[in-house]
């Protein structure tokens, strides 16, 4: 079973206060430590347990800067093989669609079972690029899986609906699956495992070598015409309580009383 | 007719018992290589040096049961009854044969005088197998868990005395020689026969003896007898230098000292009787780590301990405090957590969250870098901004610069160096974590960053003295540091810095505090550290107060809960927290303030007198706190 | 015309569906144009249901239409679309929009923006409005001209109530399935074994603020005491802390207590739509900016840890 994983890198924004470039396009991101999409760490892991069980390669692959190396080792860390970065240069500004078409032409050419990836990112949050590499390299899929199972060269994935029901959908072989979060638990990558992967090679590709129309990716191949960033707009919602914990527990205490009928 | 006795009377065929002899023997040292060979796969940059220290200790609690004594009586007086009569019958043994093969001396007085020697070596050694059985199975002692190894081991060495007393009576009652009464014991057995049954069926007896005897020596590598072996070198090794492998060139977890303490395990349970995790009745115990991986490892048996359990141990060290034979059960417990941080799947995640944090945020609490929010409003160096060479560097560590209720040590102990006027600085944001989360956790690669940025920035800044808020720091600082690098800073913890103060007379209190209080000694302060009085000398210095000892001070301590990693894991649904226990063993002692020395024990302990319900009644203060309190 | 694709499942047509005609409507006021549902599968009884909210009712019957799987799926959309030529398509942004858009978006070269929480049209033009990091930052987004747009539309974002009564008239397009690759096997739904928090008047829901486990006995018994059931958003069922049955939420449960109490919540838009038609909505969070505090009726930022004891206390009284 040959895996491919897409990964990428994100901002940690859990407990940061964002602030918005003075352009608008973009966030602050220097005082943001990067790290694995949530969603995409789903992914190895589960690749990485379907290795355990049924042998075979995992080639995992980023589109990114050269800080993205960092996701691509943490992934080799938790026993992915062979990885590849796909250089931002030229993907500045490209759409969903943009970035699925650099993977594509590197996925392309190589032999997988299975291709892997987060069903979204956290920090825009498309929910495309999967679907559509899928499109691209003409193959079957299923997205938000939480739980895959491999049987005679068929694949039943469960996908988490709404409201607690799942369905099982079949796929053949070969296939595309985006992970939801939740589907196992990620193991723990220690500092000796990056170390160890340290000297790997991660294989470079540049837009050059990818035979891709520039104008097809980058802000020139986007559909978007702009982008503006702003904060949530305030002050629609909650009327914040102020004061002392006592005082402000006592006006909690009276509306809690008043408008819970207690 | 001259006193002596014939060897080998009325017994043999000597070939078949010299066959039979040799056999024993070789399966023993087939036993004894297997263990050695096991060492040896822990042997690797270690050299065991030769120290008249380490004798010494060999000789004060090996062969004078100090350790065994301390604390239980009871178990001290008979291992000694024990150890005695078996040592001295043994060296009887060989001194018979060197009388019969070698040099003839035994006979006259100094025959009788070796004779009745054995007698009293063989009462010893029976009282003391009695007082063993009492211990185990009458008395039923609670640390002792019974199996069956532990009941036939008594029961055989109780075998092999009382046959040869026995033969001794058979002997007697046959030969009936002036001299018999030297032989009192043996005695007792001479009359249940007469003269010629008594002849008749000695060497059935003898044999019986011989067979017992013999199988019992090829036995002690494959039992628990072994610690007669292995023991003595736990004692041995205590002392000897430890060192750390780098992460990247170990193969495996375990030092050859790690080994041969293991191996040496008798599993006689007082770690479980003091360990707190144990105590409140979580369902870890030292031992039973302990013998699992050593059946594991020197018996091929395929058990397996719960994963789960090594991530209870705090590594307070009460274990350690207590084991007869230095044996550091939460050395082999963090050696085991490195173990399973490589392989990573089965880490807890809520430890997998808190280490990822400090890989990220280099510290445990929050996914921020926001270090120095503590400092707002008191003026303090930053060290790294403002070049003044040769300051006393205070590293403020993690919890005490994130915690809330923990910055309070910070800036306590700020408002009294600015007090008493002492030049200090912070590292400010620059500030790394010191790496003991790491360490602990068995999450060596991240410890050896930490160290490494903490040493480089003490170098880069010219820092030659550093004190530190959590005695965790200062442990790993100063204890671990040069394990991996050579440096020349002199480490305090700040208790030790308002010590020098007051005797100094810089730090001076005029008004005095007429309050009860109590000090709880954080387990890396004193047990770690072996710093117990520097506190107490600074609360006894504020006039006025009454300092009252809890039932469990000092070296015997009772943990927090806080330590080891634990403070970032998951907690168990037990009825009382280890916290709680503490909390209340302060209320007993009537004092109307806790004082603590260490950013963790604080939170535990402030956050048991919550859970406890005693906001009313108790509080808990650090010393820099109280300290100040006593000067405002 | 604005293709709005109806969304059902197991006989039933789901809100966001009339949501998203809600949402049609208000374009169609700035930029006249018709509406229609396109309704793929389905039960008949739909279309009377669809009837007043739209001009035109496109319906394509097939069993393999019945439960969705994409490729049958992308088939009659094409159909519908040569057959209707819309300005815009919309879907809603659930499981199964997640599935079906990008995959539309590249068989049929449709330019998508997925998971708008606001869309409109000016002079052909397409804008919308998105939430990123986690609801912290709001994006605004122009689209450059194209004939045909694609968007997925965040499921409880708009009101379901349409103003003006239209009457639909209906337009069967035949359908010949294929083969498929992929195929749709059953539906599963997780026994509750758990209470039902969908039923409670007082609702005490933690999040990730929680921090560890051992901290939720601390906000069970608060919620004891004031008669209060206990729930979580995502992360905590994720870490298993609580069971699945207490999530509130897109994949969990959607509850409208008397009171919803959220602790230590940041209020995801996940989260949101399962609770953000509660009565009273009351936020606890450290975070001022936390997302949880636009639709919270009142807010408090404060550690859920300090207010907890208090108003325990408080409440008793």
């Amino acid at each position: 079973m040959n895996i491919i994983l897409c990964v990428k890198q994100v901002p940690d924004v859990t407990e940061a206060d964002i602030r918005i470039k003075k352009d608008g396009k973009d966030i602050e991101k220097e005082d943001l430590e990067m790290v694995i999409n949530e969603w995409d760490n789903y992914a190895v892991e589960e690749a990485v347990r379907i290795k355990e069980k049924y042998g075979g390669k995992i080639t995992v692959i980023t589109l990114g800067d050269e800080e993205s190396e960092d996701v691509l080792r943490r992934a080799l860390a938790m026993g992915a093989d062979e990885a590849i970065r796909i250089d931002e240069e030229g993907f500045e500004g490209s759409d969903p669609r943009g970035i699925a078409l650099g993977l594509y032409h590197v996925i392309k050419d190589l032999p997988f079972d299975l291709i892997l990836t987060g069903a979204q990112s956290a920090d825009m949050g498309w929910a495309q690029v999967g679907v559509l590499l899928a499109g691209m390299l003409n193959i079957p899929y299923a997205t938000l899986a939480v739980q895959i199972e491999i049987k005679d060269k068929k694949v039943i994935v469960k996908r988490e609906l709404e409201s607690n029901t799942f369905e099982n959908v079949e796929l053949p072989i070969p296939s595309l699956i985006t992970i939801q979060s939740g589907i196992n638990e990620p193991r723990y990558v220690s500092v000796l495992g990056i170390r160890r992967v340290r000297k790997l090679k991660i294989e470079e590709k540049f837009l050059d070598d990818l035979e891709i129309p520039p104008d097809k990716v980058g802000e020139k191949g986007s559909i978007i015409e702009s982008m503006k960033l702003m904060p949530p707009p305030e002050g629609k919602g909650a009327e914040i309580i102020e004061g002392s914990i006592e005082e402000v527990c006592e006006r909690l205490a009276q509306i809690i009383k008043e408008k819970g009928g207690l | 007719m001259i006193p002596e006795r014939e060897l080998f009377w009325h017994a043999g065929p000597k070939t078949l018992f010299y066959l039979l002899s040799l056999v024993s023997v070789s399966i023993f040292f087939y036993g004894l290589t297997r263990h050695i060979s096991v060492w040896k796969k822990g042997l690797k940059k270690e050299k065991i040096h030769l120290s008249c220290k380490s004798i010494g200790s060999v000789i004060k609690d090996g062969i004078f049961a100090g350790r065994i004594l301390k604390g239980d009586i009871s178990a001290g007086i008979m291992h000694l009854l024990i150890f005695w009569g078996f040592s001295f019958l043994f060296l009887g043994t060989i001194v018979l044969a060197f009388d019969h093969y070698i040099y003839h001396f035994l006979f006259g007085k100094k025959y009788l005088f070796f004779s009745f020697s054995l007698e009293v070596a063989g009462i010893m050694l029976i009282l003391g197998l009695f007082l063993a059985f009492i211990r185990r199975y009458v008395q039923k002692i609670g640390r002792l868990e019974n199996k069956r190894e532990d009941f036939i081991v008594l029961l055989w060495l109780v075998l092999i005395t009382f046959t040869g007393f026995f033969l001794e009576g058979l002997r007697l009652s046959y030969q009936n020689p002036e001299w018999k009464k030297f032989s009192f014991f043996g005695l007792l057995f001479s009359n249940i026969f007469s003269k010629d049954t008594a002849y008749m069926i000695y060497p059935f007896f003898w044999w019986i003896h011989v067979l017992l005897s013999l199988s019992f020596i090829s036995a002690i590598p494959f039992t628990k007898l072994f610690h007669m072996i292995a023991s003595p070198l736990s004692i041995y090794i205590k002392d000897q230098p430890y060192f750390i492998v780098p992460v990247e060139e170990r193969e495996d977890v375990f030092t050859y000292r790690e080994l041969i303490q293991i191996d040496a395990c008798t599993r006689c349970g007082r770690c479980v009787e003091i360990c707190p995790s144990s105590g409140v009745g979580e369902p870890f115990a030292p031992r039973d780590v302990i013998s699992l991986i050593k059946e594991k490892i020197f018996f091929g048996k395929k058990t397996e301990y719960d994963p789960k359990l090594i991530w209870y141990c705090t590594t307070c060290g009460a274990c350690l405090e207590v084991c007869p034979i230095y044996i550091p059960p939460f050395r082999i417990i963090r050696e085991l957590r490195a173990r399973e941080i490589e392989d990573g799947t089965r880490v807890p995640a809520l430890m997998a969250q808190t280490l990822e944090r400090l890989y990220k945020y280099n510290n445990p609490w929050v996914s921020s870098k926001k270090r120095t929010e503590w400092v707002k409003g008191l003026d303090i160096i930053d060290i790294t901004k403002e070049k003044e060479e040769g300051l006393l560097c205070y590293f403020v560590g993690c919890t005490t610069s994130y915690e809330t209720r923990a910055q309070e040590i910070a800036r306590s102990f700020s408002k009294i160096l600015n007090r008493c006027g002492v030049r200090f600085g912070i590292l400010g944001r620059k500030e790394p974590c010191c790496g003991d989360i790491a360490r602990r956790v068995g999450e060596d690669g991240l410890f050896e960053d930490h160290t490494i940025s903490c040493i480089e920035l003490f170098q880069e800044y010219g820092i030659k003295e550093v004190v530190t808020s959590s005695p965790h720091c200062l442990w790993t600082m100063k204890n671990e540091y040069p394990l991996l690098k050579d440096i020349d800073i002199s480490f305090f913890h700040y208790s030790q810095i308002l010590e020098r103060l007051i005797n100094e007379g810089v730090l001076n209190f005029k008004k005095g505090l007429n309050i009860k209080v109590t000090y709880h000694d954080p387990c890396y302060l004193g047990r770690h550290n072996r710093i117990f009085d520097s506190p107490r000398n600074v609360i006894k210095a504020i006039p006025g107060i009454k300092l009252i000892e809890m039932e469990h001070n000092k070296e015997n301590s009772l943990c927090c809960g806080g330590g080891g990693g634990r403070m970032w894991q998951e907690e168990l649904d037990v009825d009382v927290k280890m916290s709680e226990r503490r909390i209340m063993e302060v209320y007993d002692t009537g004092a109307e303030i806790v004082i603590t020395c260490c950013p963790l024990c604080l939170i535990m302990l402030e956050d048991a007198r919550k859970t406890k319900g005693l906001e009313e009644s108790l509080k808990v203060m650090d010393l820099n706190e109280f300290v100040l309190m006593a000067l405002e | 015309m604005i293709l709005v694709l109806a969304e059902h499942r197991r006989g039933e047509l789901r809100d966001v569906t009339f949501e998203m005609l809600s949402l049609a409507e208000r374009i169609s006021k700035e930029s006249p144009m018709e509406i229609a549902s396109l309704l793929l599968g389905g039960e008949r009884g739909f279309i009377d249901k669809l009837k007043d909210f739209c001009d035109r009712i496109i319906f394509v019957d097939s069993p393999e239409l019945k439960n969705y799987s994409p490729e049958p799926y992308l088939e009659a959309i094409k159909k519908a679309i040569d057959a209707t030529s819309p300005k815009l398509i919309m879907i809603s942004h659930s499981s199964f929009g997640m599935d079906l858009a990008p995959f539309l978006s590249e068989k049929l070269s449709l330019p998508l923006i997925t998971d708008c929480v606001d869309v409109s049209l000016k002079e052909g033009r397409l804008a919308t409005l998105r939430q990123i990091y986690g609801g912290k930052i709001f994006s605004e987004i122009r689209l450059k001209p194209y004939e045909r747009y694609l968007v997925t539309v965040r499921p409880g974002t708009f009101e379901p109530e349409i103003r003006e009564k239209r009457s639909a008239s209906v337009m069967e397009i035949p359908f010949q399935a294929g083969t498929y690759k992929r195929r749709f096997l059953e539906y599963i739904e997780e026994k509750i074994e758990d209470i039902d928090i969908s039923s409670a008047d007082i609702i005490v829901s933690i999040g990730r603020g929680i921090g560890k486990p051992e901290n939720i006995p601390i906000v069970q018994e608060f919620a004891d005491e004031i008669g209060a059931v206990l729930a979580c958003s995502r992360p905590v069922a994720d870490k298993g802390w609580l069971p699945k049955s207490r999530q509130v939420g897109i994949s969990g449960k959607t509850v409208k207590p008397k009171i919803y109490l959220a602790l230590g919540i940041s209020g995801s838009f996940q989260h949101q739509v399962g609770m953000k038609n509660s009565k009273t909505i009351i936020a606890v969070n450290k975070d001022p900016k936390a997302p949880i505090f636009n639709i919270a009726h009142y807010g408090v930022v404060a550690d859920m840890f300090q207010v907890i004891p208090v108003l325990k206390e408080k409440l008793k009284k």
